[in-house]
């Protein structure tokens, strides 16, 4: 029943006590009564009715028992048990808190936002704005879990995993959550490196107690890019104290790195195994639908609104994370400096122009390109670059001209020139088709992938 | 029903016991108090729905029987009698009050209508509060209860059980007074806010009373308090309490300590015009003094400087005067000690002499 249902059961069988007792008893009694719940069990209902005080719950028991159970019998069709509780109708506890108090109100953001400048939490790394999906749910929940209950799910907590995969963000939004629920929880964010340079100033200073005050005491240590500790024997020594100092005292400790702990180099014993011990999850590259999601969050925070065609162009031809961030920066620039709309025209001109501006990505000259896109459609190098406009070709031939372009950002003509000497008109045409099809066939997007990672 | 009982002690009884009745509630019954007889007790009772007494006296029982008798009546007739034995008989629903060259008739109605309040407290499952402290404390306490109903949680007092101590805090959004007392053997319990007019009745009923039983029932939403012979119930206050703890400054920057009585003078002088400008007063805070001052555009100002103990930068900032003034009556030492950090923030009030007291009062933010 739902609570409409509820209420208008429950006040049609008011209506029906109203009958039998006189107008001040019903307004005394029955009018600070509501219905808790209703649950058939095999045959009969059970029901659950609140009162206001103990005092109209014990007079309703005592004197009108019998005229509200002939109520409800007579309404159900079924024989009931009822049982009266002293519960305040939620209701009529509503209201509260509608406005604010000084008392309690004020600063409350000034003081999370302090305690997050003062934790070096980044306010807008939280769990909300993290989207999650079967590359980084077993992180997330581990993340979670941990934010719930610090010091006692898992400890300590290490993520590991490539790049742009999330690792900061979920520590950032385990502490977020941590000084949500506690503002004054001492916790702290560093890296990897803050810590060695805080180390060497502490000797350098001769003020390392104050360096242990800072990070033994805390209630919640994280440290993002331990990795980078390998190799220094006094940093990781310091560190092995402040671990179990943490630790021992409930505290919880979060580290990420870039490999799991069995891989880091030159990283002490003693420390690989305790980081074995707690809990090691790993992010992979996120997927095609966590990409969307990424780029939903990402571009509702930036306040422009793309269709789901847009947002799935997008995903389809921009596999990390901060790349994407990096292409909303440059679609919005691209649309207030030229006035133009977000369509997915534009969009799609500027996949075409090439992701990577960085140049990180694939380096291979074009003639690499032509055989792995050859041999992974097993065709004929010829026929790839030859006049056959069949399907079987033309298709890895349009591929092929859609990685020259993106990949390795060749002008227009250079990559009709490589493809067999075609006109530019011929190339735009195939990475607009291309980026087209990836919003939408699985098995395209990872036949690129197998082509790049081929490269 | 029929019985001897002492003018004296009925008279009280009856007195205290109409406070709770409510003359104008729909049903009748509630505008009545109940005379019910247990053993060698006569029990008077009336309620409101909110909060229900019970008070038992000593009578001589000749026959048991029970009926509600319309509080105004009976307690203004009893009153007025002479002191000495008075003679009670009830006959289906007539009360029959004689005493010596007295009689009356008045018209009851039968106890079926009344609600059934709790008569008795278990000792066993009951806190003993020491009266005085906890009186103390509660006066302490509670003035700061809201009085807007639209926030029912803060118009009761909140009662946290630790360890030893009892800790009650009343805040109205503006001001925060909490008070500790120890208690030794607290059981642990939940934290529980009730209402602000059960508790000022306790202070009443309780002056020959030495401590007083505590019983809280959870499953009821009722809380009992035991005085002697009086039993007196609430309900509770349901929602929650904000997390006032939080709000508490842990450091500051600026501390005062100033002479209670100085500064209480200076509060009411700055009064006279504050009055006409929403109630501000101002706090200057110089190197060994602080300056209390008012103005109002039409009456004119005056500034009153007062020596004080002063740690910390100049500092000035705008208070309430009724805040401040409210503090001051309940602080029973002769200094207090204020403690600032920022002109937005809540300063914190204190009384040296005694720790168990703390007092934050909201400033007053005015907009330039």
């Amino acid at each position: 029943m739902t609570i409409i249902d509820q209420k208008a059961f429950w006040h049609e069988i008011l209506e029906s006590v109203k009958v039998s007792v006189s107008p001040a008893i019903f307004s005394t009694w029955f009018t600070q009564t509501y219905l808790i719940g209703l649950e058939e069990i095999n045959d009969r209902f059970s029901v659950q009715v609140g009162c206001n005080s103990s005092y109209v719950k014990t007079t309703i028991e005592n004197r009108y028992f019998g005229l509200v159970q002939d109520s409800l019998s007579k309404s159900l069709g079924k024989s009931c048990d009822i049982a009266f509780i002293v519960k305040q109708n939620p209701e009529s506890t509503l209201k509260e808190g509608v406005k604010p108090i000084p008392l309690f109100e004020t600063n409350k953001d000034e003081e999370t936002l302090s305690s997050f400048i003062k934790a070096k939490i980044k306010p807008g790394f939280n769990f909300a704005n993290y989207a999650v999906s079967t590359s980084n749910q077993m992180a997330w929940a581990a993340a979670e879990a941990v934010a719930q209950n610090p010091g006692n799910a898992y400890n300590p907590l290490f993520v590991w995993g490539g790049v742009g995969v999330g690792k900061t963000h979920l520590m950032n939004a385990i502490g977020h959550a941590i000084l949500d629920k506690n503002v004054d929880a001492k916790i702290y964010f560093c890296s990897g490196e803050e810590f060695t340079n805080d180390i060497v100033e502490g000797i350098r200073n001769k003020t390392t107690q104050s360096f242990r005050n800072k990070y033994r005491k805390l209630d919640c240590l994280f440290i993002d890019d331990i990795q980078f500790i390998a190799g220094k024997d006094a940093v990781q020594e310091e560190f092995f104290h402040t671990f179990n100092a943490v630790t021992g005292d409930g505290g919880q400790v979060v580290l990420t790195s870039d490999r799991p702990p069995s891989e880091i180099a030159k990283l002490e014993e003693r420390l690989r195994s305790r980081f074995e011990a707690g809990l090691i999850v790993d992010i992979s590259q996120p997927d095609f639908e966590l990409r969307c999601a990424i780029i939903q969050i990402k571009t509702k925070e930036r306040g422009i609104d793309l269709s789901m065609d847009t947002v799935q162009l997008i995903a389809a031809n921009i596999d990390s994370a901060r790349k994407i961030e990096g292409f909303i920066i440059k679609l919005i620039t691209e649309a207030k400096l030229k006035n133009l709309e977000v369509t997915q025209e534009l969009v799609q001109s500027l996949l075409g122009k090439g992701v990577e501006e960085t140049g990180k990505g694939v380096r291979a000259n074009p003639n690499e390109v032509v055989s792995a896109v050859a041999k992974y459609f097993s065709v004929g190098k010829k026929a790839l670059l030859g006049q056959s406009r069949a399907r079987p070709i033309a298709l890895p031939r349009q591929i092929l001209m859609y990685l020259l372009r993106t990949q390795l950002q060749l002008p227009l003509e250079e990559v009709g020139r490589v493809v067999g000497g075609r006109d530019h008109t011929t190339v735009m045409h195939a990475v607009a088709k291309i980026s087209q099809i990836l919003t939408s066939d699985v098995q395209i997007r990872q036949d690129i992938l197998g082509i790049k990672n081929s490269l | 029903m029929k019985l001897q009982v002492l003018q004296e002690n009925l008279a009280k009884a009856l007195l205290n016991a109409s406070r709770f009745a409510n003359q104008r509630a729909q049903l009748p019954v509630l505008g009545n108090i109940k005379l019910s007889t247990k053993k060698t007790k006569l029990q008077i009772a009336s309620t409101n729905l909110e909060v229900s007494i019970s008070i038992s006296v000593g009578a001589q029982i000749e026959k048991e029987g029970e009926i509600t008798i319309p509080a105004k009546v009976i307690t203004e007739l009893v009153s007025n009698l002479m002191p000495g034995t008075i003679n009670i008989e009830a006959e289906k629903e007539q009360l029959k009050i004689s005493s010596s060259g007295f009689s009356s008739t008045v018209s009851g109605m039968n106890t079926s209508d009344f609600p059934s309040i709790p008569q008795s407290i278990d000792a066993k499952t009951s806190i003993v509060l020491p009266k005085k402290e906890f009186l103390d404390a509660l006066a302490q306490v509670s003035f700061a209860t809201s009085v807007d109903e639209s926030r029912p949680i803060l118009t009761g007092v909140l009662f946290i059980f630790q360890k030893d101590t009892l800790i009650l805090v009343a805040t109205d959004g503006f001001r925060l007074s909490q008070k500790k007392i120890k208690i030794a053997n607290l059981p642990k319990l939940d934290q529980v806010v009730l209402p602000r007019s059960p508790l000022g009745e306790l202070s009443r009923l309780s002056e020959e009373a030495e401590e007083i039983l505590f019983n809280l029932k959870k499953t009821d939403n009722q809380i009992t308090f035991g005085i002697n012979d009086t039993i007196l119930s609430s309900r509770i206050l349901e929602g929650e309490y904000p997390n006032f703890e939080k709000i508490i400054p842990k450091e500051s920057t600026i501390k005062v300590e100033v002479d209670k009585d100085e500064l209480l003078r200076a509060v009411k002088l700055a009064s006279v015009f504050a009055r006409d400008s929403a109630n501000i007063v101002k706090l200057n805070i110089n190197k060994g003094s602080v300056d209390v001052s008012a103005e109002s555009s039409n009456a004119g100002n005056q500034k009153t400087k007062i020596d004080a103990k002063v740690t910390g930068e100049k500092f000035e900032i705008d208070y309430n005067y009724r805040f401040l003034e409210d503090f001051l009556h309940i602080v029973k030492g002769e200094t207090v000690s204020m403690e600032f950090s920022s002109p937005t923030a809540p300063g914190v009030f204190g009384d040296p002499s005694d720790t168990n007291l703390l007092h934050l009062i909201m400033p007053v933010r005015i907009q330039s």
